[in-house]
């Protein structure tokens, strides 16, 4: 100790401090690394050993108005290759042949596919149960099936252009399921799962799960039976008249709601990589046409309001008019002479409405058009929203106001149509169309609602309803007759433009055939729009190829709703064709048939028993010859009011047991394998339940192939 | 030779303690450490314990022998010590592109390990007989020559860990047996540089040839860089810091490191049991294990300059020069200080040869304590 010499104290003394100091050194590199960057490496250390699994939401559901599923997502086995696996086979081209053959492929796309650099892909989704059983039989290197959630439609093509679809990933493609992709769709959910360094997922250990927030439902205005029975009138014209395409569309007057859109041809959204781009195009919504003979409608209300004309005004018409120098004919050889305004609506003629147009005026006129909706979009939910084409005012020339009032040159949308028939028969407010009414979440709570909204008053409560007189009279007098329903009574107007030629002017073969009505008269509850794109052969008129759709589809509609069936002296059609109901009430059955059989009627039985307990229309009712009679073989004495018994269903067309569900007011719901179509075979609830008015009777129909038919 | 109570006094039990707690923090950790390893969760824990027990063994039956009668053995442990790196070149299991284990009967060891200590002693004895005379370069040359034989034995295993341990070890010797300081530096100094220079001109273009294994030249880049090659020679230094940092201040608690448990952090039992440490015991569990190191190192290095004579302070120095490299490079490696060797924590990593040459050096330490003052019979 006190023997140190001064040269071993001082390498003593350097050591110590040295020591000290590279001791220091370390303590503050680690105070470093684990106070100042602790935070950073905490999180490094998460990403080691934490994954993220995406857990998908489940996407929400579309409704129809009454809560009947148009789109929902179940889980169905979809087929995936993992390409490192497959290359383990002997033969990767015999794996792609095979599965090429099972899945139905092509080949080579599947030979693609298999070999990608990727760790997993997607084959084929919404396997059928046969192509899981062969996978599994042939239990293929590397090829799995697992479930996933995707979207199927069970009502195959109904409603097809309004629901559009989504796609393999479950993504909004068309229509509502692209419009409300974002409140459909749903916030996906993690789970965090923990992995050890060699990518061994740790059993016992703690796992987050966030989960996914479940996309909305969308509950739409349409009423899955009004769609129904407008596809069932479309798909006659189709049949019938073999047009380019057809179109109808039925709105809620009061509040714009759209109850049902229709085009055809349609497309099974189920299958969509199917169809191609123009079947699956919404005409309804994003094409545009000239109107016609039914833009007379804009031009009267227009006059109307202005004061420029009222319904007893007489005009004169010699078969044409000259405008401008130049001579526009009425569609009549030699003219409809003198007539009444009245009688210039319910003719359609030419000269009386350009004469209208020509008092208007073009500044007047097209602030109708304009105040009308035409020229803009009205807003609807669904994707690519025409305009239709407006000339523009200032290039407006006198023969172009001529025509512009009987309804050619300018080209608008049968939404906006719709729309603008709304507005003059409510009372003049144009309605915002509407599709979507609410937004439910999954536990089908409202989160929103979609009110009814006023765009503006376009014409007063008085005109429109003298519009809505004179337009009665074009159904009950005029060139709509084909419109007429009976019960009800109903106001239109028909219209048969020729469609433009591709090298300009107009073709003398092809026409757009129309119709445009609305039922009530007093009490507008439907408007209804049909339009046939280019019918084949003669005729070609609205009067004949449109107006038979829009009497069925508002009378079925009417009847289905329960609007009171009232009958007018003036309504009635002549005598000859219309024959009163008699009683047959408390009746047995054979003498109750005999009656009406003799009385000209047909009819049709609901449940069974040998006495007649009710019968629909009742006695006193004026209706067509031919007309079907519902004889209620049930006791009805036991039947509250409101009650109704299901009438037995099995046997009949798709389109009887529409008829027969909307006359005693209980609702079809068509089912079938994939898709109802043929002859019913199930029914549920049974015949002769009794159930309250308006419930569905959900009934299955088989092709009538699969069904034996006793003889 | 008899053990009496004046000799006891001598003792310095401040060391002793210090170890103490170092093998009973030690014993902790590798409970953690070696957790999941297999079946037996304290399988590790038990034969690392046995070490301990026979290596204390070891060092209180030293403690009955002089240490300045080694000087007579000098030259068969210099023989035996060459013997066995011969042995070990011959017959050696190879383990991590190394051959550095024997086995003799149902024991294997590392004679690597025990060489350090065997080394310290014949390199003790034989500065001793030169005392005074390490003046000049030229003075030097046999010290070298003496020392390059085993050391040359070392790198061919090759073991790079072990021989730059040997270059502490000779350097710090040489500095306490009164070699000229400056000069010890100037060779240093110069060694340095021409490795480093080496090294310039084999990453150059030239490409110039080095005696090194490719991942050992591996190790120096990721040393460097270890983002470079993230999952193959960057992959330890990263997830041992990642240990480190994420074990923040106070940790995440002993047998909650995740990544060590989830075996992110490779060789966490051996080489790189101080990230253990620093994940699962904090910033407060690493800075406390450094300072009784630190207590360790100093204690050792208070003992050789109370020492009775150039031996005891020469045995003395040399393991303080073994236990501070090895600290200070496993440590450092661990902390991204210093690149990547196999160079096991004294009295932590688990390993029973180091265990037992360190408590052996412990016992030799405490010897030279017992013994500091000349006895006055």
């Amino acid at each position: 100790m006190s023997t140190y010499s001064v040269e071993v104290r001082k390498r003593i003394t350097f050591i110590f401090f040295a020591l000290f100091f590279v001791f220091f050194l370390l303590v503050l590199r680690l105070a470093y690394l684990q106070i100042i960057k602790g935070t950073w490496y905490q999180q490094k250390a998460l990403e080691n050993r934490i994954r993220e699994i995406v857990v998908e939401p489940k996407r929400g559901d579309i409704y129809d108005r009454n809560g009947n599923e148009l789109a929902v997502s179940i889980n169905a086995d979809a087929c995936y290759a993992v390409p490192a696996e497959v290359k383990k086979a002997e033969n990767v081209e015999e794996v792609a042949r095979e599965l090429a053959e099972i899945l139905d492929m092509d080949q080579e796309k599947v030979y693609k596919l298999i070999t990608q650099d990727q760790h997993s892909v997607w084959l084929k989704f919404k396997l059928t149960e046969e192509e899981v059983k062969k996978l599994r039989e042939k239990n293929l290197p590397g090829i799995g099936t697992i479930p996933k959630p995707q979207r199927f439609y069970p009502k195959g093509n109904l409603a097809s252009h309004v629901l559009g679809f989504a796609g393999d990933y479950n993504q909004g493609l068309e229509g509502i399921e692209v419009a409300f992709e974002e409140e459909l769709a749903g916030i996906n959910g993690y789970l965090l799962v923990e992995y050890d360094a060699a990518g061994h997922e740790i059993p016992e250990s703690t796992k987050k799960y966030i989960e996914p927030e479940q996309g909305l439902s969308v509950v739409l205005t349409i009423d899955q039976t009004i769609q129904y029975i407008a596809e069932r009138e479309l798909d006659k014209i189709m049949q019938k008249h073999s047009p380019k395409r057809a179109t109808i569309l039925v709105m809620d007057p009061k509040t714009g709601e759209i109850l049902a859109l229709a085009n055809k041809p349609d497309f099974n959204p189920n299958e969509f990589h199917k169809y191609g781009a123009d079947v699956r195009r919404n005409g309804a919504v994003n094409d545009s046409y000239e109107p016609g003979s039914t833009f007379k409608i804009i031009t009267l209300a227009a006059a109307l309001e202005e004061g420029l004309t009222n319904p007893e005004e007489r005009f004169n018409d010699p078969g044409f008019i000259e405008v401008d120098g130049e001579r526009i004919h009425c569609w009549v050889q030699g003219g409809h002479g003198n007539q009444s305004l009245s009688e210039v609506v319910q003719n359609s003629c030419n000269p009386g409405f350009i004469t209208l147009g020509m008092r208007l005026g073009t500044e007047r006129l097209y602030k109708y058009i304009r105040g009308f909706g035409f020229g803009s979009t009205l807003g609807l939910e669904l994707p690519g929203e025409a305009t239709g084409i407006i000339v523009p005012e200032d290039q407006v020339k006198p023969v172009d106001l001529a025509t512009i009032s009987m309804g050619q040159t300018n080209s608008v949308t049968p939404l906006q149509m719709v729309t603008a028939l709304s507005a003059v028969v409510n009372g003049g407010k144009l309605m915002k169309p509407y599709i979507v009414k609410e937004l439910r979440n999954k536990d089908g709570d409202v989160v929103k609602t979609f009110q009814p909204q006023v765009i503006r008053q376009v014409i007063s409560e008085e005109t429109s309803k003298i519009e809505r007189e004179l337009l009665e009279n074009v159904v009950t007098h005029g060139s709509g007759r084909n419109a007429y329903i009976e019960g009800y009574s109903v106001g239109g107007k028909t219209g048969t433009a020729q469609k433009p030629a591709p090298g300009g002017g107009y073709s003398s073969s092809d026409y757009i055939a129309s119709f445009l009505g609305f039922a009530p008269v007093d009490d507008p509850r439907l408007v209804c729009l049909v339009v046939v794109d280019s019918p084949k052969g003669y005729p070609y008129y609205g009067g004949t190829v449109a107006a038979p759709a829009f009497r069925e589809v508002v009378g079925d509609s009417l009847r289905y709703l329960g609007v009171p069936v009232r009958y007018d002296e003036k309504d009635k059609k002549s005598d000859e064709e219309m024959t009163t109901v008699p009683m047959v009430i408390n009746l047995p059955v054979d003498e109750a048939e005999k009656i009406l059989k003799d009385a000209g009627l047909q009819v049709e039985r609901s449940g069974s028993g040998d006495i007649v307990y009710g019968q629909v229309p009742v006695d006193g009712i004026r209706v067509k010859i031919g007309s079907k009679v519902l004889l209620q073989l049930q006791k009805t004495e036991e039947l509250q009011d409101g009650e109704r018994i299901v009438p037995n269903i099995k046997g009949k067309s798709m389109r009887d047991a529409a008829e027969l569900l909307g006359m005693i007011g209980l609702v079809l719901v068509p089912e079938g394998d994939p898709y109802p179509t043929g002859i019913a075979v199930e029914q549920s609830p049974a015949p002769g339940t009794k159930v309250p008015a308006g419930e569905q009777v959900r009934v299955k129909f088989k092709p009538p192939s699969a069904v034996e038919i006793a003889p | 030779m008899q053990l009496n109570k004046r000799l006891l006094k001598n003792l310095d039990y401040i060391l002793i303690i210090d170890i103490i707690v170092i093998l009973g923090l030690s014993l902790l950790v590798l409970s953690s450490a070696t957790a999941n390893i297999t079946s037996d969760p304290l399988y590790f824990v038990k034969k690392h314990l046995i070490s301990i027990i026979l290596g204390i063994a070891c060092a209180v039956f030293l403690l009955f022998f002089d240490y300045a009668k080694v000087v007579r053995y000098n030259n068969y442990i210099y023989a035996l010590l060459i013997i066995l790196l011969i042995l070990v070149e011959i017959k050696g299991i190879t383990s991590h592109g190394a051959q550095q284990w024997i086995n003799i009967g149902p024991l294997n060891f590392q004679p690597s390990e025990f060489g350090k200590i065997m080394m310290i002693v014949c390199f003790a004895s034989y500065l001793v007989k030169r005392q005074g005379e390490l003046k000049t370069f030229k003075d030097l040359i046999p010290s070298f020559l003496y020392f390059s034989v085993p050391f040359l034995l070392i790198v061919a295993q090759p073991d790079l860990g072990t021989a730059l341990v040997f270059i502490a070890i000779l350097f710090g010797m040489l500095y306490l047996a009164g070699a000229n300081p400056k000069l010890l530096a100037g060779i240093l100094f110069t060694g340095v540089a021409v490795v480093t220079l080496a090294l310039v001109l084999h990453f150059s273009p030239l490409n110039f040839p080095l005696p090194l294994e490719k991942h050992q030249l591996n190790r120096l880049i990721a040393f460097v860089d270890p983002y470079k090659d993230p999952h193959g020679a960057g992959w330890n230094i990263i997830q041992s810091l990642v240990a480190i940092g994420s074990g923040g201040l106070l940790g995440k608690g002993l047998y909650h490191g995740t990544q060590v448990q989830l075996n992110f952090l490779p060789e966490h039992h051996t080489d790189f049991i101080f990230s253990v440490v620093g994940e699962e015991l904090g910033f407060v569990g690493a800075a406390f294990l450094l300072l009784l190191y630190y207590i360790l190192i100093v204690r050792t290095i208070r003992t050789a300059f109370r020492s009775r004579d150039l031996l005891g302070r020469l045995l003395v120095g040399g393991i303080f020069s073994m236990w501070l490299f090895h600290i200070f490079e496993n440590i450092g490696m661990a902390i991204g200080v210093m690149p990547i060797t196999g160079i096991p924590l004294p009295f932590m990593s688990y390993g029973g040869t180091a265990m037992l040459t360190n408590l052996i050096a412990v016992g030799i330490i405490l010897n030279v304590q017992l013994r500091r003052e000349k006895m006055l019979f």
